[in-house]
């Protein structure tokens, strides 16, 4: 028999999050290397930065609306690629990327970010 | 030059289809041959207007005011070196009456040296002329052998029509059967334009000298010019559509050319007209025709015969073989006195007297006008259910009835009516018969037609139920007029022949009607430009704009406390060159965006990205090659360690990676 005080095996819904959320944050915290930090830092930011633009959308109006695309684009875009970066440069994923070294994932990087400018500066007007 | 294409399609209207001869659809009146009187007489500046006005005017038949003063002129201009000169003196001399020129020795042999093969035409023609006008032999048969011989070098119209006017001053006893061959080669190579023109492409005034010419010579030799009729007609056509004249010399050759062809043997061209409109009336009873040659001289001698008149459209013929006398040099005929009814009739007129007459047969169009009367005009009111008989009112033209009609939806209001001729009393149809409805109050006015039946009786009859839609359903008094009209009616009528008033049942209020605003000025419409759009206040646009950069601010905190470092910079001209490079991209994209255009800045791109990615490839082989180095070197040294650094070896890159960072700078 059970004491009321005792932890049972049936938990609130609202704790389990809360322990899978801290145990995620542990895990992340030890286990990832500080390159794939910085990057994700980056990858915040660039989420942030659309994020804001499109309330600014939603709040006030879609006045320049190509400028209101391609600033969201920029920020879709960046985003993307540095995923992309982060895939590849991530050690554990070597196997799966034998022929990418991480010179060349960050050569790739940088050409498409030129194109993605080029892309970008034409269409905000 | 000549108004062709203007008149095309009138030509084309007036030409008659059937086989019978052209008549001239041009020809000078007597207004145009005053105008080439007065062109002619325009006061002369040198021996060569002097002479076209003289002889022009001569040809015309008109003397010169001041033969003394020319003569004087002419005199003491001549230049008696100048074979021109004496031509022109000669020629003008002949044509006034008393005046002698004094000719010497040597202009007599200088003439005479003219005529030779060696001499343009014109020179021969002018020397032969000055000489046979001087009243000084030549010899005939020098001069025909030399124009022969000039025709044959030089082949060109005005040059034969030059020999023709000198062969017409030889004596007849010369050869001149070949030069007058040339007539008819001259008149194969003139240009027939729709049949109705023949002209030389050289233009108006070849063309007229070439008639001058050919009549000239044809007389002198008394043989008949091989031109047909028709081309006779068709040369009248050209010469004369043109009505000014630019030059003297057109003028004079207009001149010489009417006259060869009033006075020659041969061809005489008629000139038919009809004096004022062709149209007959029992006012004036009589059609008078003008007959006349190309000077617009009367042809006393002709004898005018009407050969059929007959009707526009059934062709029975009215007249036949009816002379015209000649009164005050114009013929007429009373036409009337046959009694004609109104209408158009075809009349087939021809010209006789004469045996060099051309084209003495014409065609006109006569019209008959008459009066029309108006009989039996009957006005009556009937019932539609036909309960009571109608009360019929007869009204004498121009009277107007004394009591008004009423028409409503009970009745109708019906006219009748009969059209005679008021001589003859036959029957008329006009064109136009219209009834008209006029509305004083508001000048609303309707206006229908009536028609005859099968008795030539016409009817008009009223419905206001029928008809409720043209009156707008505006009940009121209507003046009643009737109109007629036709083109030969002598009187048409506008006749106010009573008052009507109309009830209509579901009347609308009289709206008067309004002036025509159809041709006022429509207000204007302004024109509103496109709204820009609404921009949201500056403050709100700053604030959302420190917002979206403040991410940025984030982003600088996490790397600084994530230890981010630019620790690991190679110093190397590549790593140099390619963040210069690399800075001169993004410098770029902001000028493309404030200055350039796409292609400048793919242009200026390529040059910067070539460089940069050059340095770059070689910076990021120097930092993959110093990776391998050092991972090569952990693993050999954790190898040697033994197996208890195998956590080592499984990350290698853990404790490096803190340090080993491609760039600080990241986009």
């Amino acid at each position: 028999m059970l004491l009321p005080f005792q932890r049972g095996p049936f938990r609130g819904r609202t704790s389990v999050s809360l322990t899978l959320i801290s145990r995620f944050v542990e895990e992340y915290r030890s286990s990832t290397p500080n390159k794939l930090k910085v990057i994700d830092a980056y990858l915040l930011y660039i989420l942030l930065t659309g994020v804001f633009q499109f309330l600014y959308c939603v709040l006030v109006g879609t006045f320049p609306f190509n400028s209101f695309l391609s600033g969201f684009i920029a920020c879709v875009g960046s985003f993307i690629l540095a995923v992309c970066l982060r895939i590849q440069i991530n050690p554990q994923n070597k196997r799966d990327f034998l022929t990418v070294s991480p010179e060349r994932a960050f050569a790739d990087f940088l050409f498409a970010h030129t194109v993605l400018h080029l892309v970008v500066v034409n269409f905000v007007g | 030059m000549y108004p062709f294409e203007g008149l095309f399609s009138l030509l084309v209207l007036s030409m008659v289809l059937e086989t019978q001869a052209l008549t001239p659809t041009h020809h000078l009146t007597t207004t145009d041959v005053a105008r080439l009187q007065a062109v002619l007489s325009q006061p002369f500046t040198d021996l060569k207007s002097a002479y076209y006005s003289v002889v022009g005017l001569s040809k015309l038949g008109i003397l010169v005011a001041d033969a003394d003063e020319t003569c004087q002129f002419i005199k003491s201009n001549l230049d008696p070196s100048s074979v021109e000169s004496l031509f022109y003196a000669a020629e003008a001399s002949q044509a006034l009456s008393g005046c002698e020129i004094p000719v010497s020795n040597d202009t007599r042999d200088l003439l005479l040296a003219t005529v030779s093969e060696d001499s343009t035409a014109s020179q021969i023609h002018q020397s032969v002329s000055a000489l046979s006008s001087l009243g000084l032999p030549l010899a005939s048969q020098e001069v025909v052998s030399a124009l022969k011989a000039r025709i044959s070098k030089e082949d060109n119209v005005l040059t034969i029509i030059l020999a023709l006017q000198t062969a017409s001053r030889l004596s007849q006893q010369a050869e001149l059967g070949d030069i007058l061959e040339e007539i008819e080669d001259l008149a194969a190579r003139l240009d027939d334009l729709s049949g109705v023109y023949l002209q030389f492409e050289e233009g108006l005034e070849t063309t007229a000298l070439f008639v001058s010419a050919a009549y000239a010579l044809s007389d002198h030799v008394d043989m008949e010019p091989p031109l047909k009729e028709d081309q006779v007609i068709q040369l009248v056509n050209s010469i004369f559509s043109k009505k000014s004249w630019d030059s003297l010399s057109e003028a004079f050759s207009v001149a010489s050319a009417a006259e060869s062809l009033s006075n020659n043997r041969f061809h005489v061209p008629v000139i038919v007209s009809a004096q004022g409109p062709a149209a007959i009336s029992h006012s004036q009873p009589f059609l008078r025709l003008q007959v006349t040659d190309v000077l617009c001289q009367p042809l006393s001698s002709a004898s005018v015969l009407v050969e059929s008149a007959s009707t526009s459209s059934s062709k029975s013929a009215i007249l036949s073989q009816a002379p015209f006398t000649l009164r005050d040099e114009v013929f007429e005929l009373n036409f009337m006195a046959s009694q004609p009814a109104s209408g158009y009739y075809q009349f087939s007129v021809a010209i006789a007297g004469d045996s060099r007459f051309v084209a003495n047969h014409v065609e006109l169009k006569v019209k008959v006008s008459t009066r029309v009367a108006i009989n039996n005009m009957d006005l009556s009111v009937v019932d539609k259910d036909q309960s009571t008989g109608p009360k019929t009112t007869r009204v004498e033209y121009p009277t107007k009835a004394k009591a008004p009609f009423m028409a409503d939806s009970h009745q109708n209001f019906a006219m009748a009516f009969q059209l005679v001729d008021e001589t003859t009393g036959v029957e008329l149809t006009p064109h136009q018969t219209f009834v008209r409805l006029h509305n004083q109050k508001t000048g609303q006015e309707v206006v229908f037609v009536a028609e005859p039946d099968s008795k030539n009786l016409y009817k008009f009859e009223l419905d206001t139920t029928e008809r409720k839609t043209e009156f707008d359903s505006i009940s009121g008094t209507y003046a009643l007029y009737l109109m007629m009209g036709d083109a030969t009616l002598e009187n048409p009528i506008l006749w106010n022949v009573a008052d009507v008033v109309l009830k209509f049942l579901d009347e609308e209020a009289p709206s008067t009607i309004q002036a025509k605003t159809l041709y006022t000025p429509k207000p204007e419409i302004q024109h509103l430009f496109r709204e820009p759009e609404k921009k949201p206040p500056t403050v709100v646009s700053n604030a959302f704009t420190a917002l979206v950069l403040s991410p940025f601010l984030l982003l600088l905190i996490l790397w600084v406390k994530l230890g981010a470092n630019i620790s690991n910079f190679t110093l190397s001209p590549s790593t140099f060159l390619f963040h210069i490079g690399h800075a001169a991209m993004l410098g770029l994209m902001y000028v493309y965006w404030t200055h350039l255009n796409m292609f400048q800045t793919m242009k200026y791109l390529a040059i910067i990205g070539s460089l940069t990615f050059l340095a770059g490839n070689r910076m990021l082989a120097q930092k993959a090659v110093k990776r391998y180095t050092y991972t090569q070197k952990a693993r050999l040294t954790a190898h040697k360690a033994g197996p208890q650094t195998k956590k080592l070896s499984k990350e290698p890159l853990a404790p490096i990676s803190k340090n080993l960072f491609f760039l600080g700078a990241t986009e």
